[in-house]
């Protein structure tokens, strides 16, 4: 089976499909075209409300085999993914292509629609137990497909993904189907996962609880691409928005990190004047972030930018004004939410300006630097976001691939041992980005600089930081519990992970034992 | 050993484990791992190995962890036996030592001592990554009565696998009377450093505490001195200072506490009001030519507070600062480290005492004023103090 650039082997084809192994973060040059949604009318006092999402499904003619699509703006607080599958199964509809941009703990009683053969292949991120499910093996009729954020808008544009409907719940939106998420009283924050679904599929159904006189403004989903207008009673739980790691951490661990990691950004020269950065939603992100925030105040220093997901951390930087601009993709919880109303300078963007291969700029290459997290990463820099180290398919890409390729000065942070399993390792269980666009490795032990950066280290060394390797980092932790015993894995492939490029950066195989 | 009632020990907490035992006419092995099967073969033979050193043959174990370390599973385990069994003599046999480790000198640097609770294994997990002078594992005011057996097992299993690299270590005891010398007792063979005595008030005290290391260092064959230091912590203490920092040549350092000074006392716990003490305990500790270290900052999220705090106690003459959360220490250092002007002075006054040892003079002169012994050794220290701190001190010595 041929290796692809960072060694896995990829088998040249699944299901009859060709894959194409990863050459390279920036090897591919796309050719061709972009795909096109089919052309269609409408006459003046044409009525797009319809009752019920059962009406809808019929009025678009959804049947097997169709590929319906999702946006996660919601988190595990969404209702609309399960109430479509639930529709379709009542109607005797199977076979469903579910292309979600991500799925939630929430979504746990899909099992079943899989087992029951309603849903039989899913194009999206799992986010816990679906994807446990599907690591089990033979669930699924095809490999599940995982894309970063990028990956998934730019899979839509070249017509890799052909979305048969789309339903997009929204928070508020008028009869002509113009939506946003900023209003409404189930507000989640940007939907713009939804813009190139719209733009795209053969059919769009927009969902909301919240029907507002003509027009709804900001029109993130706009009248012209979309066909049918549902009412629901609720079309989303907010609260579900703001779960895991949304706070600033507390652990004297994570914030030693957070802090090596704020004080390499500070040593490499990036905190200054007109500075781009992203920070994730994990404690340590946020805490970094924090440090970052209080030597910017220090030294009267303020960013030109910062993308989000957004916290009520990010909204009150931009509020004290040590950052211009946010550019938000998703809210993490209600002041980011609250936030995109009050503030002008905060503003909605889309995946494909955030982050699309196959585009002439991507926000992500303006960033200085970026923090971002793993569930392992490797002596070649590789990291994991994908897979737990027993093997199972537990989390989506989000921006990780996107961001990393971007950012001038990529920094993982990640604690060397996480309950009792140590996370760096010779050898990543999934390649989710490569060690070409990973600048630095942070844990509770230093730092350890990509040796493509010797610009870097010496930069940290000056500073009188801890610049470690990765393997004194992996000795040590494996001293303190031990070698883990790994798992077995079969020939069959459950999921593919996508490079942002579309060619395949790794597999993940079905566990067969332990060794 | 035989087990006569069942027992258990440990939590469900992150990083810990519970351990059951109960008596029974073979061993089996019941493990229920957070992490599945990655470590469970290994903690069996842990369970089994630990079973067979203490001469255990019929014992039903249950394991239930959350990510625990080797060493936690084992000291649970055995504070379980310990519970459930009569015999107390298999428990002072020395076990294997896992790391290497070696005496520290009687002056090295002490800037920071960190405690941590002797009994959380889920904060002693990453106990080795802080980088403190001193780490302080506590088996007296954050571990509650109930547990202090457990305690004791956990932190001698931790001083026997864990490397704590360049950093002291050290264990809080209880007060000899209530527990201190059953502390002393499993705690030696795990090998520490120095041990802090809680609530010192007379030099007696301390003596006797000398004389136990000195028995317990023979049987366990600990081939250094063990140090301590004792806490001064009441008026009666402050009072008795100076004869306790002269009671053992193991006394390296006399640490304040204020809590309980300034409740005895009836004082608030600000700068003025404590102030005497600090004096007193600074004083008494040059006097017998040792360190003296400062109560601890309360107040977590005050990083500059404590940074003011820790530079007056500096300027009073301590040496150290106590810590309670691993992100203390960085305000610590920082306010411990020689200032620039302090750096030129000490480099000047060693420059100029090796001169005029050279020129075989017995007097020492620096800038027109002449310089003392303690003097030049004051300057040598705070050399040593920057070069420990990676600041650029040149080839002076």
């Amino acid at each position: 089976m041929p290796r692809n650039a960072v060694g896995r082997e990829i088998p040249e084809e699944v299901g009859g499909k060709p894959l194409t192994p990863f050459q390279g973060a920036f090897a591919t040059v796309p050719q061709g075209r972009k795909a096109a949604p089919p052309l269609k009318t409408i006459r003046p006092g044409e009525d797009k409300v319809l009752p019920s999402l059962e009406e809808a499904i019929r009025r678009v003619g959804l049947s097997d085999g169709m590929t319906i699509s999702f946006h996660h703006s919601f988190r595990d607080g969404d209702l609309l993914v399960l109430r479509v599958v639930e529709a379709c199964a009542r109607m005797g509809i199977k076979d469903l292509r579910l292309f979600p941009t991500a799925l939630f703990p929430c979504h746990e009683p899909l099992i079943r629609y899989i087992e029951e053969g309603v849903v039989t292949r899913i194009e999206g991120s799992m986010n816990g137990p679906v994807g446990a499910f599907v690591s089990r093996g033979g669930k699924l009729r095809e490999p599940a497909v995982l894309r970063s954020h990028g990956g998934r808008w730019r899979a839509i544009e070249c017509g890799e993904v052909h979305i048969d409907v789309a339903f997009i719940a929204a928070p508020t939106a008028d009869t002509y189907g113009n939506a946003n998420g900023m209003w409404g009283p189930n507000a989640c924050g940007p939907i713009s996962f939804s813009v190139p679904d719209s733009w795209y599929a053969d059919h769009v159904v927009v969902v909301t609880d919240n029907l507002v006189p003509y027009p709804a403004i900001p029109a993130e989903i706009e009248q012209g691409y979309v066909d049918y207008v549902v009412t629901v009673d609720r079309v989303g739980d907010p609260g579900g928005i703001a779960t895991g790691t949304l706070r600033i951490t507390r652990s004297p661990t994570q914030l030693r990190i957070a802090r090596l990691a704020a004080d390499a950004v500070i040593a490499a020269g990036l905190v200054r004047d007109g500075m781009g950065f992203q920070a994730g939603a994990g404690g340590i992100s946020l805490a970094a972030t924090d440090f970052i925030a209080k030597e910017m105040a220090r030294r009267g220093v303020k960013a030109a930018f910062a993308i989000g997901g957004v916290t009520m951390y990010l909204a009150e930087m931009l509020k004290e004004g040590l950052v211009g601009a946010i550019l938000d993709g998703q809210a993490f919880d209600a002041r980011a939410v609250e936030f995109l109303r009050e503030h002008p300078r905060h503003v909605i963007i889309t995946p494909g300006f955030y982050a699309d291969y196959n585009s002439r700029g991507c926000a992500t290459y303006m960033l200085d630097f970026a923090f971002l997290g793993g569930t392992e990463v490797d002596l070649e820099f590789n990291v994991n976001v994908n897979t737990h180290s027993d093997g199972q398919l537990l989390h989506g890409i989000g921006g990780h691939q996107d961001v990393a390729s971007g950012a001038k000065v990529t920094v993982i942070t990640i604690p060397t041992i996480r309950g009792r399993i140590p996370t760096i390792r010779e050898s990543v269980t999934t390649v989710t980005t490569p060690g070409e666009v990973v600048d630095l490795i942070v844990t509770e032990r230093g730092i350890a600089v990509n040796p493509r950066r010797p610009d870097l280290r010496e930069d940290l060394r000056r500073a009188g930081l801890p610049v470690r390797t990765l393997e004194e980092m992996r000795a040590e932790a494996e001293r303190l519990v031990g070698k883990a015993k790994r798992p077995v894995f079969g020939d069959e492939i459950v999921a593919l992970i996508q490079w942002r490029d579309g060619t395949v950066i790794d597999v993940v195989r079905k566990v067969v034992g332990w060794e | 050993m035989e087990l006569v009632r069942e027992a258990s020990c440990g939590s469900d907490e992150r990083s810990d484990a519970w351990v059951s035992v109960r008596p029974a006419d073979a061993i089996s092995v019941h493990i229920a791992s957070k992490t599945g099967p990655m470590y469970e073969d290994r903690i069996r033979e842990v369970v089994e190995g630990t079973l067979r050193a203490m001469g255990v043959t019929g014992a039903e174990v249950k394991v239930r962890e959350q990510g625990a370390y080797d060493h936690v599973i084992r000291a649970r385990l055995l504070c379980a036996l310990k519970r459930a069994g009569e015999d107390g003599e298999a428990f002072r046999r020395p076990m294997p030592i896992q790391v290497a480790r070696e005496g520290t000198p009687k002056g090295r640097l002490r800037r920071s001592r960190l405690y941590v609770p002797g009994n959380n294994a889920r904060v002693l997990a990453f106990v080795d990554v802080f980088g403190p002078d001193c780490v302080i594992l506590d088996l007296e005011d954050s571990v509650p009565p109930a547990e202090k057996d457990a305690a004791r097992f956990l932190v001698r299993e931790i001083l026997s696998s864990m490397d704590f690299g360049d950093t002291e270590i050290w264990v809080r005891i209880n007060p000899l009377p209530r527990g201190g010398r059953e502390d002393l007792e499993a705690v030696l063979l795990g090998r520490p450093h120095g041990i802090c005595l809680p609530k010192a008030e007379s030099p007696v005290e301390v003596a006797e505490l000398a004389g136990f290391l000195y028995e317990l260092e023979g049987r366990y064959g600990i081939p250094w001195l063990v140090w301590i230091m004792p806490i001064i912590e009441s008026p009666k203490g402050v009072l008795a200072a100076p004869e306790i920092a002269k009671a053992s040549e193991r006394v390296v350092c006399l640490a304040f506490g204020a809590e309980d000074y300034t409740a005895e006392v009836g004082c608030e716990r600000s700068w003025e009001a404590l102030l005497w003490a600090r004096s007193g305990i600074v004083a008494a500790a040059a006097a017998a030519g040792i360190q003296a270290s400062d109560t601890v900052y309360p107040d977590i999220e005050d990083e500059e507070g404590l940074y003011e705090e820790a530079k007056r106690a500096k300027a009073l003459g301590f040496d150290g600062k106590g810590a309670i959360h691993p992100l203390q220490i960085e305000s610590i250092h920082r306010a411990f480290a020689p200032t620039p002007e302090e750096l030129e002075w000490a480099k000047g006054v060693v420059a100029a005492a090796e001169e005029a040892e050279r020129k075989g003079h017995g007097a020492v002169a620096y800038r027109g004023k002449m310089v003392d012994r303690p003097v030049v050794a004051r300057a040598k220290r705070i050399l040593e103090m920057a070069r420990a701190m990676g600041m650029e001190v040149g080839d002076a010595a």
